[in-house]
This record gives structure tokens, C-alpha cells and sequence, in this order.
């Protein structure tokens, strides 16, 4: 009876237990099932590398008749989907004999892992989102090597694609994988009318950043927010920015760590930018309630005027458009840890679009880049998704939110200095993140946040 | 009909219960976990078609990860304070509602069971309210006594952030084994304690001699569950409430397993921190059942 009795309870210990692992088992199960029915691998045929090397003026020709089915992953986030169905559209009916399936959605980066998982992918891919990192797909060689193809890639207007890109792809060992799609930058946010009513002078440079919240913390406010759940927010906006300030404007040092060479990150200009949060936090400036909640939080609080400063990406006047109050005025500027007279950093905020490797309709994918990488689609996608494409072109005519022509104006200013996308490894990064939050809240110096992060590039690099 | 028949029928009968039980019981849990366990051997980020074997590597890795080790360290302090936590209140509250006699019983039994009906996400989200530096709840309150603002960060810590997740999981976890000794007590004759009443036994004496002994079952099985279900399930509060933050000051292995397997793309890495889960709440489901049996013989 005894022992029946510790059978049972046992048993019961290992149902339970094995639930957190059913969670992981269950993810790859259904790869076969899932696996689209309606991709037919003898559809696409044309040889990849004739259309690869000369495929602008043919496909805009229609010479070239793009057929089969061709399948477009894309995850609905803030900017939406308005853009995507309507540059499908679009693409169809330039090409009525190719079978355009979308596969798009909130979810959809979970929803297509098995088919990735599985060798079944679809055959373009934009990269944002939770669940999808481009730097984790290319070292699992999920993405096609776009290096050749690109260097002589015209658009359907007949222009050379890296000519109109705003930034340049980002390369990975030299190699290109993914071109982005979405330009948009990290800054610091501030209330314009607030500013005004209170005869604040809005900040330039460092030292005005300091001295104008020495005077906010003056009149009883508390100058500065993060979200401290989430610190990419403050790395994004005030560190990385002050990295590259403190290097003399040269944003390579940000490239090598996150080649993840040990020395970039041992850097005095690292130190340097470390020690600006800690001049914030040793001054009160950093709202002690910072450390605990989350991005919406943080955001309402500022929309509240509690606090001053918020570092934030420029989708933030979108993100809460429903709480904005009435004369809220937003004032925002890339990066406030410059030298005074020294030039604003503005860290860009990307979404890529790719090509899976094991795609079973390159051709029409490579044509669907070459469609979606033009001047009439930069505008389109400022006006219907309200943020700025990584296309050159004056949008100021178009129909884009006016948050959006600034930024723009912004990251086309040639005394900016604008970072390319940049994706640190997932560890690295989660190092960084956790280091600043232990900083910000005086757990360790700044030689110590170095200290833990070199730790963990000398064991990512291995 | 002859007797084979009559047994072969029964045997028939008896399978149609346990067949597809075990079919379910299998595929559902036996598989998966068998399946966890082999990814755990290997390195793969979950993410493609790409996996190296790497034998035991996840295993000795953990033995140098500092996190994995904190997060077991959180889990047990979780199972420690949430067994003695919902222990001492729900025995209470199931002694003071059924042998105090009092008449809005009915009442609080159905105020302290609502936290058990209410989501763990959606108690995640209200603590998270109530600790809010800001607008919430624990600080206003406190405020009221004294003559500063209170501004305490209740989850930002530098340290022990873990303690504050305490309260949420016991006034989550309260009702449901209120109930279960509400029931237990009730099954205890009353004429016990009528006897035990004249023979002068406080309600102290009642409740250590006759009622605790009595209702030792439940209880043991009470605390059995409160670990397993700790061990397992708080990765939810936790996600919920910090992420496993500030600085992982608040990981169990539950959220570290989500951390790694799905924002650190180690998925073997996660599924061997699964298997380290399961292990240890077998392990740890022996012991206690060994202590706890050891008591329950000296008290009968």
C-alpha cells in the first residue's frame, strides 16, 4: 500500500514535472504536418544564377515570367500590415502567373518556426519581432548569401539597390544576408510644451543635458525614465550613442563588439559612455521606479509629465497615440551624450527583409526585393505604416505622419552621425542589458559591467 | 457462459480504461519528455535543422553557470516560503471556518478561495500594480504614515527582489488548500472533540491532538503539490511580474529555461535545464514524502 501510495505521488511529480518539457518537445513535432502543401518544388525552375546576375531590366521587362508559388513571411508589429497587403497586391498583379501566398501576422514568427525548423521555409522573410534574429538565422545558415547578387541588383526602376538604401546592410563575416527594410532611431524624448512653459532650454549636448535636469530636478521632477524591465531602451538610446561619441564618432568600435572582439569592449570610449549613466544615476537624475516596469509604464509616466527625459524609438508618438494628452508637444533628439559642438549619434533601429536559403522560389523573391526596394514604395511605406524606409527620397511631399519627416530629415543630416544596424549575439546582449540595469541601480561600476560582458564574448567567441 | 469468457471480458472491460489513458499518458508526457531529454544532449538553437551533438556539455555547463544556480536557489525559496506560507494561513483560515463556528463562514470560504480562480497572469499583472513606485497600491498606503512620498522600487532590488514574489503566489495558492482541509476537518467525527471538550482540552489541544493528526493526509499531500507545483509553475508569476529581473536577481529555473531556449537561442541548453527540473522535483518528492511519513508515524 506504502509503496503504491509513493508510486502515485511520483507518478504525479513526473506529470507535472514534465510539463515544462512538453513545451519544448511539441515545438518541432508538427514540422511535416505544417509544411506547406502548396509549394511545388518543379514550379520554379528558371536557373537561379543567370537570373541572379541579370535580372533588373528583364523583370521589369516582364521578359522573365516569374511563376510557380512564392511565399512572404511578415510579422504584423507597430507598423502594421496596411503596407505589406498592399505591396503584395501590388506584386501580384505584375505578376499574374505568379501564386502569391502571405503568411503574415502577430504570431507568425512562432507559427512558421517548424517549417524553418523543418527545411520547409518560406521563401522571403521579414525579420522583426520576438522569436526571429537575423544574426541567429545566418550562423544557422537559414538565409541565402545575397553578397554577389546585391553588388549589382537593380531595382524595377533601374536604379542600383545599394544605391537608394539609406544604410547599408549590415555583413556578417563580410557576407550580406539581409537588407533593411525600416529605418528608424533610438533618441531621447522630451515634452516641447512643457519645456516652453517652464523656461527649460532643450538639450544639445551633454552638458546642457545635465545642466537643464539639474534645474527639472530643481522644481521638484524627476528628470529621467527608462524601462528597466526591458534596458535595451537605454543601451539603444544613451549608451550605445555615448560609445560612439566618446570614440570620435566612429561607430567600427560598435561593429566589433558585436563581432564580439573582447578588445572593442575593454575600450576607454566604452568606459567613458559608462560613466555617463553613472553621472545620472549619482546625480538622482534616473527615476528609481525605472528598474521595475516595463516599456508602457515608462511611457505613460512621461506622457504624465512625471518625468522629463524618456529614451525611446520614434515609434513612440504611434505606440501611444491613444494617451497622448492635449498639448503634448514631443521634442526629441537621437543622442544627448555628445560634446558640446560635437555631432548628434543617432543609433538606427532596423527591420531586414531576406531570402531563405532553402527557399524554393529564389527568382521570384529576388524580384519581389528589387520591387519593394524602389522610390515609390519608400513613400508608400512612410504613408501606410507611419515610419521611415531605409530608402533615400525626399518623403516630405508625401502623406507620412510629420514624427516621421523629422526622423527622416534626422538620419539624412550629414552632420549625424548615423549607426548601421548592428545586431549583438543574444548573449552578449542580454549581458549588456542586464549589466546596465545592475549599473543603473548601483549594484556595479563600470569596470565591472565591462568585466561581466568581456566574461561572456570570451565564452560566446570560443 | 464459462468462466473464461467471464474474465476475458472483464480483462476487455478493464483495458478500455487504461489503454487509452496509457496511449495519452505516453505520447503527451512519457514522449516529451524522453524527447527533451535527447535534445538536451545536444547543441541546437532551436531555430533550424542544425544540431550537434555535444554529449554532456549542457550539463557540465550548468555546473559554471552562476544564473542556473541562483535560479535553483529561488525556486527552493520559493517552495520553502510558499509551503510554510500557505500552510500556516490555509490551516488557519480552514480551522477558524470550520471549528470556530462562526456564522459568515460561508462567506470568507468563497472570499479566500477567488484568488484561486483568478489567472496567475492576471494576479501577476495586479501585484505588479499594487508595486508600482509610482501609482501603486504599497506604496500609497505606506504613504499615508509618514510624511514623504514613499517611493520603494518593490521589484528593484539590488538583492532578494525574490521575497516580494512571495506574497503574490501565496495569496494565489490560499484558497484551494483551504478548501481541501475544510473537508478534511469536516470528515473528522465531531464526537471527538465533544469528548474532548469534556475532558477539558483547549481548542489548542484540540487542534494539535485531535484535528492535525487527523488531517495529516492533506496536509502531506497539500505540501507535496505546493513544491511541485513551485518547482514547475512559477515560471509564470515570474515572467510575469520581472522577466527574471532586475539583473536575474529573480530567475527560477522555469523562466531561465524560457530565457535560454527561446531569447538566448540555446535550445538544448533550455531542455537540459528542463530535465535538471524534473529531476529534482522527483528527488525532492522523495525526501519530503521520507521526512513526512517519519512525523506521521510519531503522531499516530
Amino acid at each position: 500500500m506504502k509503496s503504491n501510495k509513493k508510486f502515485t505521488v511520483l507518478g504525479i511529480a513526473a506529470i507535472v514535472a514534465a510539463l515544462s518539457l512538453a513545451g519544448c518537445g511539441s515545438k518541432n513535432n508538427n514540422a511535416s504536418p505544417s509544411a506547406s502543401p502548396s509549394e511545388s518544388p518543379s514550379a520554379s525552375t528558371p536557373a537561379a544564377t543567370e537570373s541572379a546576375s541579370a535580372p533588373a531590366s528583364e523583370s521589369t521587362d516582364n521578359t522573365v515570367k516569374l511563376k510557380g508559388d512564392f511565399e512572404i513571411q511578415y510579422f504584423v508589429g507597430g507598423y502594421g500590415d496596411k503596407w505589406w497587403k498592399k505591396v503584395i497586391a501590388d506584386f501580384k498583379a505584375a505578376n499574374p502567373e505568379l501564386n502569391v501566398k502571405e503568411s503574415g501576422g502577430p504570431k507568425i514568427n512562432d507559427q512558421m518556426k517548424p517549417r524553418w525548423i523543418g527545411g520547409t521555409p518560406p521563401d522571403f522573410v521579414y525579420i522583426d519581432g520576438a522569436g526571429l534574429n537575423d544574426r541567429q538565422m545566418v550562423e544557422d545558415g537559414q538565409l541565402e548569401d545575397l553578397t554577389d547578387w546585391l553588388k549589382d541588383a537593380k531595382n524595377i526602376d533601374g536604379d542600383l539597390i545599394t544605391d537608394i538604401l539609406a544604410q547599408p546592410a549590415q555583413q556578417f563575416d563580410g557576407k550580406v544576408y539581409n537588407i533593411p527594410l525600416v529605418l528608424n532611431s533610438w533618441g531621447v524624448f522630451w515634452n516641447k510644451a512643457l519645456f516652453k512653459e517652464k523656461g527649460w532650454t532643450e538639450p544639445t549636448d551633454f552638458q546642457s543635458f545635465l545642466d537643464v535636469s539639474d534645474k527639472i530636478k530643481a522644481s521638484g521632477m524627476t528628470p529621467f525614465i527608462h524601462t528597466g524591465k526591458y534596458p535595451y531602451y537605454i543601451n539603444g538610446s544613451i549608451l550605445y550613442p555615448a560609445i560612439v561619441s566618446a570614440n570620435n564618432n566612429d561607430f567600427t568600435i560598435l561593429q566589433d563588439m558585436a563581432a564580439n572582439k573582447v578588445e572593442a569592449y575593454e575600450s576607454p570610449a566604452v568606459l567613458a559612455a559608462l560613466n555617463k549613466i553613472v553621472t545620472l544615476r549619482d546625480k538622482g537624475f534616473i527615476d528609481k521606479a525605472s528598474i521595475q516596469i516595463n516599456h508602457t509604464d515608462s511611457q505613460m509616466l512621461f506622457l504624465q509629465n512625471k518625468d522629463a527625459f524618456i529614451p525611446n524609438g520614434l515609434w513612440l508618438p504611434n505606440e501611444m497615440s491613444k494617451d497622448i494628452p492635449q498639448g503634448f508637444d514631443f521634442g526629441f533628439i537621437p543622442s544627448v551624450t555628445q560634446d558640446a559642438g560635437g555631432k548628434v549619434v543617432a543609433n538606427t533601429s532596423t527591420a531586414t527583409v531576406a531570402i531563405a536559403k532553402n527557399a524554393k522560389n529564389k527568382d521570384a523573391a529576388k524580384a519581389f526585393m528589387q520591387f519593394i526596394f524602389s522610390k515609390a514604395q519608400a513613400s508608400q511605406w512612410a504613408e501606410l505604416s507611419g515610419a521611415p524606409s531605409n530608402i533615400k527620397g525626399d518623403i516630405s511631399s508625401s502623406n507620412a505622419p510629420n514624427f516621421v519627416k523629422d526622423a527622416a530629415k534626422y538620419l539624412t543630416d550629414p552632420n549625424t552621425v548615423v549607426i548601421p544596424t548592428i545586431t549583438y549575439n543574444a548573449d552578449v546582449d542580454k549581458a549588456m542589458m542586464d549589466a546596465t540595469d545592475a549599473l543603473t541601480i548601483s549594484k556595479i561600476t563600470p569596470e565591472e559591467w565591462v568585466k561581466r560582458v568581456t566574461d561572456v564574448v570570451k565564452k560566446v567567441g570560443k | 457462459m464459462n468462466s473464461g469468457t467471464a474474465r476475458w471480458q472483464r480483462n476487455v472491460f478493464i483495458a478500455s480504461f487504461i489503454i487509452p489513458t496509457l496511449v495519452f499518458f505516453v505520447v503527451f508526457t512519457i514522449y516529451p519528455v524522453l524527447q527533451g531529454l535527447y535534445y538536451s544532449f545536444y547543441d541546437w538553437s532551436g531555430m533550424s535543422n542544425k544540431k550537434k551533438f555535444i554529449g554532456f556539455d549542457n550539463f557540465k555547463e550548468m555546473f559554471h553557470d552562476p544564473i542556473i544556480w541562483r535560479a535553483i536557489g529561488n525556486d527552493y525559496f520559493l517552495v520553502a516560503g510558499k509551503v510554510i506560507g500557505i500552510m500556516v494561513i490555509a490551516t488557519f483560515f480552514a480551522v477558524a471556518l470550520t471549528r470556530f463556528g462562526f456564522k459568515l463562514a460561508g462567506f470568507f470560504r468563497s472570499i479566500f478561495f477567488i484568488p484561486n480562480v483568478i489567472s496567475v497572469v492576471v494576479i501577476g499583472v495586479l501585484w505588479n500594480f499594487i508595486y508600482n513606485p509610482q501609482i501603486g497600491f504599497l506604496n500609497a498606503f505606506l504613504s499615508l504614515f509618514t510624511k514623504e512620498q514613499v517611493t520603494i522600487t518593490w521589484l528593484g532590488f539590488t538583492e532578494h527582489t525574490i521575497w516580494m514574489l512571495l506574497p503574490p503566489a501565496i495569496w494565489a495558492g490560499i484558497g484551494f488548500y483551504m478548501i481541501l482541509l475544510i473537508a478534511a476537518i469536516q470528515n473528522v467525527p465531531a464526537s471527538y472533540y465533544e469528548a474532548a471538550s469534556i475532558e477539558g482540552a483547549s481548542q489548542w489541544k484540540q487542534f494539535r491532538n485531535i484535528t492535525m493528526p487527523l488531517v495529516w493526509e492533506q496536509i502531506k499531500v497539500s505540501i507535496l503539490n505546493i513544491m511541485m507545483t513551485t518547482l514547475n509553475g512559477s515560471f509564470v508569476i515570474v515572467w510575469i511580474m520581472t522577466e527574471g529581473g532586475p539583473d536575474n536577481s529573480t530567475q527560477v529555473m522555469g523562466s531561465y529555461l524560457y530565457q535560454m531556449a527561446f531569447r538566448q537561442y540555446h535550445f538544448g541548453y533550455g531542455a537540459s535545464i528542463g530535465f535538471v527540473i524534473l529531476v529534482l522535483s522527483l528527488i525532492t518528492t522523495i525526501i519530503l514524502q521520507r521526512l513526512m511519513r517519519h512525523e506521521a508515524v510519531e503522531m499516530s
